[in-house]
């Protein structure tokens, strides 16, 4: 019999078509997840952002209203200076500053001693946050056998309550000491992946452990600075969990609060128990706006496209 | 040896314990808090293990009350571990598939999927609480410990698939052609050649998964109303928010401790998961 | 064991044409070697034979079965990648058991037969190793191994010994020829090295930029290279190629260089006498059929490098360095003159554009 190729492929790619039918199977539960509680949602954000819908859910459109009203809101621009103000502090004395610190730092003493404070510089990341805020809440009280004030009086300080006295401080701090791990990770990673022979060749030529630093080290590290600088803003611009536990906003009105924080009590922590998910929604359009753009930014400027590299097997 | 280095080494080292010494302090404060009577700055006044009673029922009275008591202990601990074995089990199954699918296949839509997932997996999910609040709500699903793991679930994928992926993409083309020739299909391949070798990454993102589910808070005090579904982060909240909050923290500090047993556990025996999971990005802070 | 045919077979990743237009066919029991430089395509055609790539053009028969959509699994060749692929999560025993517990062998049989092939490739002791506690030699013998014991119909085997010491790759030669004489097993095996393919191959495909140069026995290819590029790839000391015109004076043709002359024996005129008179041309002399020390042509010896047994004479012929293979115990001076002449029945001509050979 002769043999027809051409037959043959046909009914051989509609059976590899079949036959791949599985992929979809790894695949849809993925996407649903993502579909229905992650894409929807962004778009949800800004519909609702559109509304005064209150907790009656109902779509009552006010257009940009929420919008303008933003631009009114007297304490909006309060809150948008703290935010800036909690995000540049914590960013540059914890997020990169710090974490530049302790990763240079812990990679040019003993290896097992520098491993081991940074692993310590881990345990706030992992600790529940309930439970982290309670350490810092407890460590700053009023009374004179907390752990501030205990240390303070070793140079003969007077108790004082430091949530109410210096809530800002508290704030930075316990964000900050859980926002240095990711950067410290990040710079370790790098500084350990720079050749051995780049530090050899300028101790070579004469280089001080700081030069090196400075002129070899360094520059070498900069695309992860800029890289946790530009994920670290994102975190910290969004995130509120910290401050909600800390402070909640506080001491008296919206001292503390930011953008993010602002628009969780609008929604589901009013004083007084009115609910405005409408004007909230508003408010995390906005954030959600920005982190879209800077996840966009991320993925084109950190070259992540180099990450889907084409499969090899075509069977 | 010359003096100079060794000086500015201590140096390094003072500053280095300086710095990282409120943690320290902060860790040991907790754990002299839950089997002391009372502790002025980290000096306990007197040792007792009173605190740790309260794990024989389990039943703890809110304070400024007499009658009126928390949820039980035990039932919050099997909450917790159920919501975070669920969010664990289900995502290290959907990412894996996912990344495996993504990783290792060529199909129309690839690139498409692939950069919303890598766009998303730097987004801040946290900021689409009033959005999930209405889907949750409109699904029936408000005050269920399911809805919190549905709502983590998705927000952890784009991370668990990226992690996964980047396991799959790391295992040599060369074995999985090879087992192709010895005999197996494309699916044979990925089950008995391919699997075995992303163990670590299937471990990272268990870990990564369970300890997420295990310290949620902002969904658990969202979306979670019943006293009935509290999970460990509720109950440590309600034991340090308010008036009475300083009461008796001895019995908060225990109930911490019992909350951290598996962090301190995966921070003893898994580092090199935990940071690879931190490597992979995404931070809430 | 199977021959096997490749028709007009071509793979194309977006514009790259790894492999273009490649005509082949294998006999029943054949040494084939796949030769060229990296790069060249040859991985690519090694792929598609065993069904991990699908063709973009053409066929390919095992005897006289097509075989483009039969899934790699029903093919029944054995392969040898160059990373060895071992799979690193199981022992050697695992490793090497592993296509037969896919055909669902029973457990007595793999056992017999993994511990037979094992012990024929002297690595009986192993088999309770992971891949990462052996070495390269010891890796590699797990893998040929593995694609042995199944009994494939062909045998491709992918650089297998780019991996090894120059010691154990001349012993590992000598093995794997005898084994495939033993077995008759239609081997396809890809190198980019030259003496490999020459000392194992029964017949070698020359492949460049994914296109087929020529296909022939190893003598074949030394003797009578097709092309300029075939002619330089093979040979340990690679070809001398000495540029120039094609001219002819009282009958005879010459060819014409810079600051030199070379006479063209009358045997080859026949061939020549089609082509245009001023032509430029390639003439190529293999070092080893350069005669020193007597002869019609001189030079000056430009270096010489003593390799032990031989050495090679650099000489300078004015505007090209000529290479010539001589014994090792000769006697020259760097910057002497040096008189040499060609063996008459071993030069090639190629023509300079299209770089085929005239003779
Ligand atoms: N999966 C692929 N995607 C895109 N291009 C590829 C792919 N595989 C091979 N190529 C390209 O096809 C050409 C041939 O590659 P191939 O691997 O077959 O070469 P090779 O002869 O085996 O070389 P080497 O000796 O280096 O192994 C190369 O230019 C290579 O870059
Ligand atoms: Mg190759």
């Amino acid at each position: 019999m002769r043999f027809s190729p051409k037959k043959f492929f046909v009914s051989n790619s509609f059976t590899r078509k079949l036959h791949k039918g599985y992929l979809y199977v790894f695949l849809l539960p993925s996407l649903g997840f993502i579909v229905v509680f992650f894409l929807i949602p962004v778009i949800l954000t800004f519909l609702i952002g559109l509304t005064k819908m209150d907790y009656s859910f109902r779509w009552d459109w006010i257009g940009l209203g929420n919008y303008i009203y933003i631009l009114r809101d007297k304490w909006a621009y309060k809150i948008l200076g703290n935010t800036l103000f909690y995000v540049f502090t914590t960013l540059a004395f914890f997020n990169v500053g710090m974490a530049l610190f302790i990763s240079i730092a812990t990679t040019h003493i003993n290896d097992k001693i520098g491993s081991i404070f940074r692993s310590i510089w881990l345990l706030p990341r992992i600790t529940p946050s309930t439970v982290y805020a309670l350490l810092w809440l407890w460590a700053a009280r009023g009374e004179a056998n907390s752990l501030f004030n205990w240390l303070t009086s070793i140079f003969g300080l007077h108790p004082i309550d430091w949530k109410l006295t210096y809530p800002w401080l508290l704030v930075i701090l316990v964000n900050g000491f859980v926002g240095t791990s990711f950067g410290m990770i990040i710079f370790t990673a790098a500084l350990k992946s720079i050749p051995e022979d780049y530090i050899r060749a300028a101790k070579v030529d004469g280089a001080s452990t700081l030069q090196i630093i400075r002129y070899v080290e360094l520059p070498l590290i900069k695309w992860p600075l800029l890289f946790v600088t530009a994920y670290q803003t994102l975190s910290l611009l969004t995130s509120y969990e910290y401050i909600l536990l800390v402070t909640d906003g506080g001491p008296g009105l919206y001292t503390t609060e930011v953008w993010a924080l602002y628009s969780y009590h609008l929604a589901f922590a009013q004083y007084g128990g009115i609910v405005k998910f409408g004007y909230g929604a508003a408010l995390a359009t906005i954030l959600v706006i920005i982190g879209l753009i800077m996840s966009v930014i991320y993925w084109k400027v950190f070259r992540f496209r180099e990450l889907m590299v084409e499969p090899k097997i075509e069977v | 040896m010359r003096i100079v280095p060794l000086l500015k080494n201590s140096i390094v080292y003072i500053i280095l314990l300086l710095v990282t010494l409120p943690i320290i302090l902060l860790y040991t404060l907790l754990f002299l808090q839950s089997i002391s009577v009372n502790l002025n700055g980290v000096i306990p006044n007197g040792f007792t293990l009173d605190h740790w009673s309260i794990l024989s029922t389990g039943n703890i009275r809110v304070p400024g009350t007499t009658t009126q008591y928390y949820p039980n202990l035990y039932l919050v601990a099997s909450n917790t571990f159920i919501l975070a074995v669920i969010i664990a089990f289900t995502e290290v199954v959907l990412s894996s598939l996912a990344g495996y699918a993504l990783s290792r296949y060529k199909f129309a839509g690839r690139s498409q999927i692939l950069t919303l997932t890598l766009i998303l997996h730097a987004f801040p999910g946290i900021t689409l609480l009033i959005a999930l609040f209405y889907v949750l709500n409109a699904l029936g699903l408000y005050n269920s410990l399911i809805g919190v793991v549905i709502v983590k679930v998705a927000l952890d994928l784009p991370l668990g698939i990226w992690i996964m992926k980047g396991f799959f993409d790391g295992i040599p083309w060369d074995i999985e052609m090879s087992a192709l020739v010895d005999g197996c299909s494309r699916l044979g391949a990925w089950w008995r050649v391919i699997m075995p070798n992303v163990r670590n990454g299937l471990m990272a993102v268990l870990i990564f998964g369970f300890l997420s589910g295990w310290s949620e808070f902002i969904y658990v005090l969202t979306f979670i109303a019943s006293q009935d579904y509290w999970t460990f982060s509720m109950f440590v909240y309600a034991l340090t928010t308010g008036e009475y909050s300083y009461i008796n923290p001895g019995i908060t500090a225990t109930v911490a401790i019992i909350y951290m047993i598996p962090v301190i556990i995966f921070f003893l025996f898994a580092q090199k998961y935990l940071l690879r999971i931190q490597i992979a990005g995404k931070s809430t802070v | 064991m199977v021959s096997v045919k490749l028709v007009n077979l071509s793979k194309y990743f977006h514009n790259v044409k790894a492999v273009d237009n490649l005509n082949l066919e294998i006999k029943d029991g054949e040494f084939v070697a796949l030769l060229g430089p990296s790069g060249c395509g040859k991985t690519t055609t090694l792929l598609m034979i065993a069904g991990i790539y699908k063709p973009t053009n053409g066929y390919i028969y095992f005897d006289n079965r097509l075989m483009n959509d039969v899934p790699p699994k029903d093919r029944n060749v054995g392969m040898v990648f160059q990373s060895y692929a071992l799979y690193p999560h199981m022992s050697v025993f695992d490793n090497i058991a592993f296509p037969l517990k896919l055909k669902k062998r029973p457990k007595d049989e793999i056992r017999r037969k993994v511990k037979e092939v094992a012990d024929l490739l002297g690595i009986g002791e192993l088999l309770d190793r992971k891949p990462s506690q052996l070495s390269g030699g010891q890796q590699q013998r797990v893998a040929l191994a593995r694609a042995l014991v199944k009994e494939p119909d062909i045998f491709l085997m992918d650089e297998p010994l780019s991996n090894l010491d120059a010691k154990l790759r001349i012993q590992m030669r000598a093995e794997l020829k005898k084994m495939q004489k033993t077995f008759k097993i239609t081997t396809i095996y890809v190198t980019h090295d030259q003496v490999e393919a020459m000392t194992m191959a029964d017949r070698i495909a020359v492949l460049n930029k994914g296109v087929l140069q020529q296909y022939g026995s190893p003598d074949e290819l030394y003797n009578r290279p097709k092309n300029i590029f075939v002619a330089g790839f093979i040979g340990s000391v690679p070809m001398n190629f000495i540029r120039g015109a094609l001219k002819r004076t009282n009958g005879d043709y010459i060819l014409e260089g810079l600051d030199y002359l070379f006479k063209i024996p009358r045997t080859y005129h026949d061939v020549l006498k089609d082509i245009e008179v001023g032509t430029e041309v390639i003439l190529g002399v293999r070092p080893e059929h350069v005669d020193i020390g007597f002869g019609e042509y001189s030079g000056k010896v430009y270096v010489v490098e003593p390799l032990g047994r031989d050495q090679i004479i650099h000489i300078d012929i004015g505007g090209e360095i000529i290479r010539a293979l001589a014994p090792g115990d000769y006697k020259v001076e760097e910057g002497k003159d040096i008189k040499f002449s060609f063996k008459e029945d071993k030069i090639h001509i190629f023509d300079k554009k299209s770089g085929e050979a005239y003779i």
